[in-house]
């Protein structure tokens, strides 16, 4: 009973310690001028309402989830239905996560079709390996006298006609997709994408607030565009946003998608 | 020899498959276990490669058997031959009324017995009254006969061995039935032999490691069968079905991967070095005494008869006053010669060596008139032709010489004491011709060290073990030898309570103490000392008190004894890396094999190429059960002992054992693989 | 610069910081630990709690000590949960259920700091600063203790004693964690993560639409999460959460405060037992697997093998930009080296074979560098193995630091790096066996089978970070995960602390020329090696199916 009865002061004093004075003390030092902003969030106001913080990135896209022209786009969330700060998350898929299962796309599926959505919107190619041309995981499922191509529902066309001289049929609905060797097919996509690594994938956080640089460039030609403004201007806005690595080589440089779109509505407010 | 004596264990080999003697390997009774377990498959479901799994199964276990049975062989031999000798004797006992005779078994402790020439000593006990030459080469294979007499250090009697002269009487000290003959039968052939606390601590780590490794093969079934039925278009191959690994192939999994080569060769490596002592002529009294041996920190030498020869000899003649060397050497020669001590005849040799003096013979000098030493004139010497010539304690011999009317040269004094402070022992010697009476000089005694010596101790000081000497002598004499014999310690004008006192002071500071010891007065320290060793000759008590007995009564052994320790727990160690590291190849061998036919991108761990998953799983078992025949040689023989620092011994056994490990199986598994693709039935 | 170049640097930096500070950490916990002065402070808190701060312990009081804290701990905070609706600062949370509540109050006592509840939509602030919060502080230290103790064992002889619990917590607290944790938390805040009391506030965005922005105490909670090798974050996404982890630079800090404590120990272990070579080989046995570690992970992440990262061309799904796929395999490898279990970018979506190292770094049982006083006591045990094995081969029974290796010692080490493998195997092979644990997991084949993997192995070894597809809020993972986190804390803890008691007894063997010597790149490479031998050995066929058949194609 005694180491109980001590545990259970000690319990209660190390909480008065570490659970009430240490955070109430931190919390005090945060307070002071030159912290207070970064205690506080790191709040972004426009005209003097508050639209955010400047590190929880946010979606520009119009009610019906289609990203707005106008706005620099911010990488896809996993976050609720999308930068939602009370249910942050990553997609958590693995990186052969690649056969479509009862309608919920694959992460490689997912990721073409992000790729195919974000190459139409800034006109260039889309395409990328592993991918199909309508965009989903070319995955086959390989038996010796049957070939499906998995991600591909009848009656889709196949993405290959042929393989191994096996006519490569497409998905019957409801048959389990792992009926044969699982074979994803590279396809003759370019080595390296038009469309950068971070506008086809999920942050950590799901409330990633950056982009990359060249994720940005892409976007310019298009934003310039819907804004009637020079491609110059928006680059140099990115430049002027765009953050190095810390200290030279701590992190990436990456561009704050909140505070570009700012800038841009700043610089060049949208006529009409 | 391992090829003679293999057929021989081969009974005792399979007697030992019984479970109530298995269960004490847990190693091997896993595998016991599982080698029924695949009979009964094998039986059920019969195919070649059920039958030969588990035949090699079986074999595992086998020459398990068979690697104890061989070490376990060798003891019994020697137990056998000691058994032969002892026959039943008579024993003569002594009572208040004279003489009985009585059944040598009837004897108890405190009875005298009688025994002469000719007769065979009736049990275990002391001299108390005669002097005997005895033969002993029943227990020490030694065919010259020794002297026992009473009330020295040789005193001690063995039952079984035989008079050849004289009359003895005999105070028994054993009990029935444990006779020393008894206790060495019994050593040498295990049957007492007790799991070591080295030996417990290794058992309970392969326990352990057979316990994790259980848990991982079992735990593998439920990840395997969810495996196969999320590829419910692909065949699993031959090893894996919808209900999971066939048992077949789990069990050689297990087997391979549990630590059976150390596990299978364990006990005979105790026993083996046990053996190795038993062939050096020493019994341990226990396997925890070997051991202890391998540990020791610090060796307590006797002085006498261990570093030295036992007896001075003359180094050096050195003149005073205005004799020649030569001159002294000749009258040294001359005085000498009808000393037959060790130290007279080695100032005969002395003289021979270094001034090339002709050796002449005392009965050559017909008109010679010997002056033989005495304990009142303390010298000796001799009368001829006029010319008197004494030799002995320069306290005496000066004494003489001015008692002749001459004079002593103040030189002598700085030679003598020049000579004591080297620690030797100075000789006078002075002559006296026509009146002249003169010291000639002083011949140098030294106490020799044996030959060899300073680099054995050398060797000791490598392996960490400290070396001090004891002896009776002043701490002059005592450091010159220690000097000289290049001992790290040593302890002067040592009484025999110092001893022990000198033990427990090296074991407080958590060292461990070896010593030799054969005298009454030694039987505290021994029964002290971590490693105490008997002489043979010495007394009874001596040999009570000590954990091993030296049946040469050499007392340089202990420093093979400890070899034969460190050698013991080397192989050990060695032999347990070996088994552990063996498991990689294994696991190469086995995992691609179980599931390459699900995952195909498997077949990059299949590094050896193996032709066919049976045949892998197959060569990996055979290759586990040869790899224990393969090294009983070592396990008996022991691993190579080279004294040297625990670095350097450390480096050259990982490199073997532990490279060689991960290496030799990999070698192993794809040459057996290559014949056994050959079996029919194992593509 | 390049990344990879960026990649080396940041590491490189913050090794030699690690190279520098190590030895006045260590310095100063050697000085907490053996000076005989008490605090005020300090003296205040045993009156209260009632303890006489100059008696010691023996093993078996202590380990009595050690449990009742930690019993007492999970009561307090479970209760704390479950009245959370009732308390202030509960943002309007009722109580958390049962399940839940249970295995998050056995996750934060155990130092594992497993997550079965998203933060931001489950604690309040009260729970996260005065329950959460409090055991990152004192779980962290209790670990302290214990690894303390174990030294104590080592370097004394002839003694029962191994100190004070009592003491050793409180100065732990008082004189360890505290100072640090202050110091990180404004660091971290001046980066940008938030220090406030509010409630969540909604604002409208540039294009109109509604966001909540969050607040809470999380600085002074982020600092003692990685200090304490903790890991529980505030929110659901832990320090990938811009709130927690807002900068590349505080990243740094981030994983300087993981790796801070428990690389600094050896040095106090060196200083405890006398010779302070023995601390420099422990702590390079450390770093050599820590480094081989990183350089794999860092590897396999930018090489980016797999079909989803080379359709992506790299392996950014889970990874926040700022931070970069290097920077976030460096803390993911911080993380899971050490008992952390933080993470700033997600391990499930790593290519199969960075995912595989991060388990590996769990399996090696959290030694290289561990957590905080786990990973001392754990590599201490793994040293007495390797010199049991070693020791024989040099011709002597095994001695570490003059004590003998017996068979009483060899009994407690055995069953001491058996338990954690066991539980994890066990777990999963449970788990993969019924149909129910099964139905959690978000992928499908081996990479399914690699997230329960993850969870016993991170539960067992108390790590804490998951590859969080698996869905654990189910009462079976609740359940099983905290049995896992709770055995894999403390049946260690115990028989730790028994080996101990039995080397304390002990008198030292002096050392010779014919002793091992245990501080040379012999034994470093040696205990190296028997470590990665004896993980690759157990876990070989669990990875084999697993991650390894993800990935080798």
């Amino acid at each position: 009973m005694k180491p109980l009865l001590a545990a259970l002061r000690a319990v209660l004093v190390l909480t008065a310690v570490c659970g009430v004075l240490y955070p109430l003390a931190v919390t005090a030092v945060a307070q002071v001028p030159g912290l207070k902003d970064h205690a506080n969030g790191s709040p972004v106001s426009v005209n003097g309402r508050g639209v955010g913080s400047e590190l929880i990135g946010q979606s520009f896209s119009d009610a019906d989830g289609r990203p707005l022209r106008r706005y620099f786009q911010s990488r896809p969330s996993a976050a609720g239905d999308g930068y939602d700060p009370t249910a942050t998350s990553a997609s958590n898929l693995g990186p052969e996560d690649i056969v479509d299962r009862d309608g919920e796309p694959s992460l490689l599926s997912t990721v073409c079709a992000r790729s195919r959505a974000v190459g139409e919107l800034e006109g260039v190619d889309g395409s990328r390996p592993y991918c199909t041309g309508s965009g989903v995981g070319a995955v086959l499922s390989v038996r010796p006298d049957r070939v499906t191509s998995v991600n591909e529902p009848c009656p889709a066309a196949p993405f290959v006609a042929e393989y191994r001289g096996v006519k490569v049929e497409c998905a019957t609905p409801g048959q389990d997709p792992r009926a044969g060797r699982i074979v994803p097919v590279r396809g003759a996509a370019p080595a390296d994408p038009a469309v950068p690594a971070d506008a086809v994938t999920a942050s950590g956080s799901g409330l990633d607030p950056h982009i990359s640089v060249a994720y940005a460039e892409l976007q310019a030609r298009r934003v310039a565009a819907a804004r009637g403004v020079p491609v110059g201007a928006v680059r140099a806005l990115i430049d002027e946003e765009t953050t190095g690595r810390a200290l030279g080589f701590m992190g990436e440089p990456v561009v704050n998608v909140l505070r570009l779109n700012i800038a841009l509505d700043r610089a060049a407010p949208r006529r009409g | 020899m391992l090829t003679s004596t293999l057929p021989a264990s081969a009974p005792a080999a399979l007697r030992k498959l019984d479970p109530r003697f298995m269960w004490r390997n847990p190693v091997m009774f896993v595998v016991e276990i599982g080698a029924a377990w695949t009979t009964v498959m094998a039986v059920l479901d019969p195919s070649a490669f059920a039958v030969l799994i588990t035949t090699w199964l079986w074999l595992t276990v086998i020459f398990a058997n068979l690697a104890e049975a061989v070490a376990e062989g060798r003891g019994k031999a020697q137990a056998d031959t000691l058994r032969r000798t002892r026959k039943a004797t008579t024993a003569r006992r002594l009572t208040d009324a004279g003489e009985e005779t009585v059944a040598a078994a009837e004897l108890r402790r405190g009875d005298l017995v009688v025994v002469e020439a000719g007769q065979v000593i009736p049990g275990d006990g002391d001299v108390i009254e005669g002097i005997a030459s005895v033969d002993e080469s029943a227990i020490t294979g030694e065919s010259a006969p020794v002297i026992r007499e009473s009330g020295g250090d040789r005193s001690a009697v063995t039952g079984g061995t035989r008079v050849l002269s004289d009359r003895i009487v005999v105070r028994i000290t054993q009990r029935p039935g444990e006779s020393f003959m008894d206790r060495m039968i019994a050593l040498v052939e295990g049957a007492s032999r007790r799991k070591t606390p080295n030996e417990i601590a290794l058992t309970i780590l392969l326990a352990a490691l057979t316990i994790i490794f259980l848990v991982a093969i079992a735990s593998m079934q439920p990840l395997a069968i969810y495996s196969v039925a999320n590829s419910p278009g692909v065949e699993g191959g031959f090893a894996l079905g919808s209900h999971g690994v066939t048992g077949l192939v789990l069990v050689s999994l297990v087997v391979c991967l549990i630590p059976t080569t150390i596990g299978a060769l364990l006990s005979a490596i105790g026993i083996a070095g046990m053996d190795r002592l038993v062939q050096r002529n020493v019994l341990a009294m226990s396997g925890r005494a070997v051991e202890a041996a391998g540990d020791v920190d610090t060796l307590l030498l006797d002085k006498t008869g261990t570093i030295t020869l036992g007896d001075r000899r003359a180094s050096e003649f050195i003149p005073v006053g205005g004799t020649t060397g030569a001159e002294l050497a000749d009258a040294a020669q001359l005085s000498s010669l009808a000393d037959e001590t060790p130290e007279g005849r080695s100032i005969v040799v002395h003289a021979k060596e270094a001034y090339g003096l002709r050796e002449r013979h005392a009965g050559a000098l017909t008109h010679a008139a010997w002056v033989p030493f005495t304990a009142q004139t303390r010298m000796s010497g001799v009368d001829v032709d006029g010319r008197r010539l004494r030799k002995g304690a320069s306290g005496a011999v000066t004494d003489w010489v001015r008692g002749q009317g001459g004079e002593v040269p103040s030189a002598l004094a700085d030679v003598v004491d020049r000579v004591s402070a080297s620690g030797g022992t100075p000789l006078v010697v002075a002559a006296a011709e026509n009146g002249d009476v003169r010291v000639l000089g002083v011949v140098h005694l030294k106490d020799a060290v044996k030959a060899g010596m300073r680099e054995r101790f050398d060797r000791m000081r490598a392996m960490g073990i400290r070396t001090v000497m004891v002896t009776g002598d002043n701490r002059l004499t005592a450091k010159a030898i220690a000097d000289e014999a290049g001992v790290d310690d040593f302890l002067a004008e040592a009484r025999p309570e110092d001893k022990l006192s000198l033990v427990r002071a090296e074991q407080a500071g958590g060292r461990l103490v070896a010593m030799t010891g054969d005298g009454a007065n030694d039987a505290p320290a021994l029964a002290q000392a971590d490693v105490g060793v008997a002489m043979n000759t010495g007394t009874s008590a001596a040999k009570e008190a000590g954990n091993m007995v030296d049946l040469d009564s050499d007392p340089t052994k202990l420093i093979e004894i400890v070899e034969i320790g460190k050698q013991l727990l080397i192989t050990r160690g060695a032999l347990t890396t070996f088994s552990i590291a063996n498991d990689v190849a294994k696991y190469f061998a086995i995992i691609p094999a179980l599931f390459v036919a699900l995952f195909p991108g498997l077949d990059a761990l299949n590094v050896m190429r193996l032709s066919s998953p049976q045949s892998a799983i197959l060569s990996a078992v055979v290759f586990n059960a040869l790899i224990i025949v393969a090294l009983i040689p070592l396990a008996l023989r022991g691993v190579r002992y080279r004294p040297s620092s625990a670095s350097r011994l450390l480096n050259r056994n990982l490199l073997v054992y532990g490279v060689g490990g991960v290496v030799a199986p990999f070698a192993g598994i794809k040459i057996i693989d290559l014949v056994v693709q050959l079996v029919p039935g194992m593509q | 610069m390049g990344a990879t170049t960026a990649g080396i640097l940041f590491v490189g930096s913050l090794i030699l910081v690690l190279v520098a500070v190590h030895v006045p950490l260590g310095d100063h916990m050697h000085r907490t630990f053996t000076s005989r002065h008490h605090w005020t402070a300090e003296r205040l808190i045993y009156r209260i709690v009632g303890v006489d701060p100059d008696a010691e312990q023996v093993w078996s009081g202590y380990a009595r000590s050690v449990l009742a804290f930690s019993v007492v701990s999970v009561l307090a905070l479970y209760g704390l949960q479950r009245l959370q609706g009732r308390l202030l600062l509960s943002l309007g949370y009722g109580g958390v259920d049962p399940d839940v509540a249970w295995n998050t109050a056995i996750s934060f006592v155990t130092n594992t700091n497993w997550q079965a509840y998203s933060g931001e939509s489950t604690m309040g602030h009260l729970v996260q600063m005065s329950g959460l919060a409090v055991q990152n502080f004192v779980s962290a230290a209790v670990g302290i203790a214990v690894a303390m103790a174990f030294v104590r064992g080592l370097a004394r002889r002839r003694t029962g004693e191994l100190g004070n619990f009592w003491v050793d917590l409180t100065r732990a607290v008082l004189r360890v964690l505290l100072p640090i944790a202050a110091i990180g938390a404004v660091a971290l805040v001046a980066g940008g993560a938030i220090q406030n009391l509010a409630d969540p506030h909604t604002v409208t965005t540039l294009t109109g639409a509604e966001q909540t922005i969050t607040g809470g105490p999380v600085a002074s909670q982020e600092a003692i999460k990685e200090l304490g090798t903790n890991g529980g974050g505030f929110y659901n996404a832990n320090s990938a959460h811009p709130f927690e982890n807002p900068t590349s630079w505080t990243n740094w800090i981030e994983i300087l405060l993981i790796l801070l404590i428990p690389f600094s120990l050896p040095r106090t272990f060196g200083r405890m037992v006398g010779d302070r070579r023995q601390g420099v080989a422990i702590v390079a046995v450390m770093a050599t697997l820590a480094l081989l570690s990183v350089t794999l992970l860092n590897t396999a992440q930018l090489a980016h093998h797999g079909t989803v990262p080379e359709s992506v061309t790299a392996a950014t799904e889970g990874t926040e930009s700022r931070f970069g796929v290097s920077n976030s395999a460096t803390f993911a490898a911080a993380t899971t080296l050490t008992s952390t279990g933080a993470v700033n970018s997600f391990h499930d979506s790593y290519t199969s074979l960075g995912g595989a190292v991060t388990l590996l770094n769990m399996m090696v049982g959290e030694v290289a560098p561990g957590g905080v006083g786990s990973g001392l006591y754990g590599m201490l045990i793994l040293a007495i193995v390797t010199v049991f094995v070693a020791g024989l081969m040099v011709g002597r029974t095994p001695a570490y630091l003059g004590k003998r290796i017996g068979p009483r010692e060899i009994k407690l080490a055995s069953l001491y790096f058996l338990v954690t493998p066991m539980i994890v195997l066990v777990g999963t092979g449970i788990a993969m066996a019924f149909e129910g644990p099964r139905g959690s997991m978000l992928n499908t084949g081996p990479h399914g089978l690699s997230e329960v993997l993850y969870a016993f192995t991170s539960a067992a070894n108390n790590n804490g970070s998951a590859f969080a597809g698996l869905t654990v809020a189910t009462t079976f993972y609740d359940v099983a995960l905290g049995l896992a986190m709770a055995f894999g804390r403390f049946l260690p803890i115990v028989l730790a602390l028994a080996l101990a008691g039995s080397l304390a007894r002990q008198t030292p063997v002096p050392a010779s020329a014919g002793t091992l010597p245990t501080h040379r790149p012999q034994f470093v490479g040696m205990v190296a090696g028997v470590t990665l031998i004896l993980v690759a050995l157990t876990f070989f066929p669990a990875l084999a199916l697993g991650p390894l058949a993800e990935g080798i194609h």
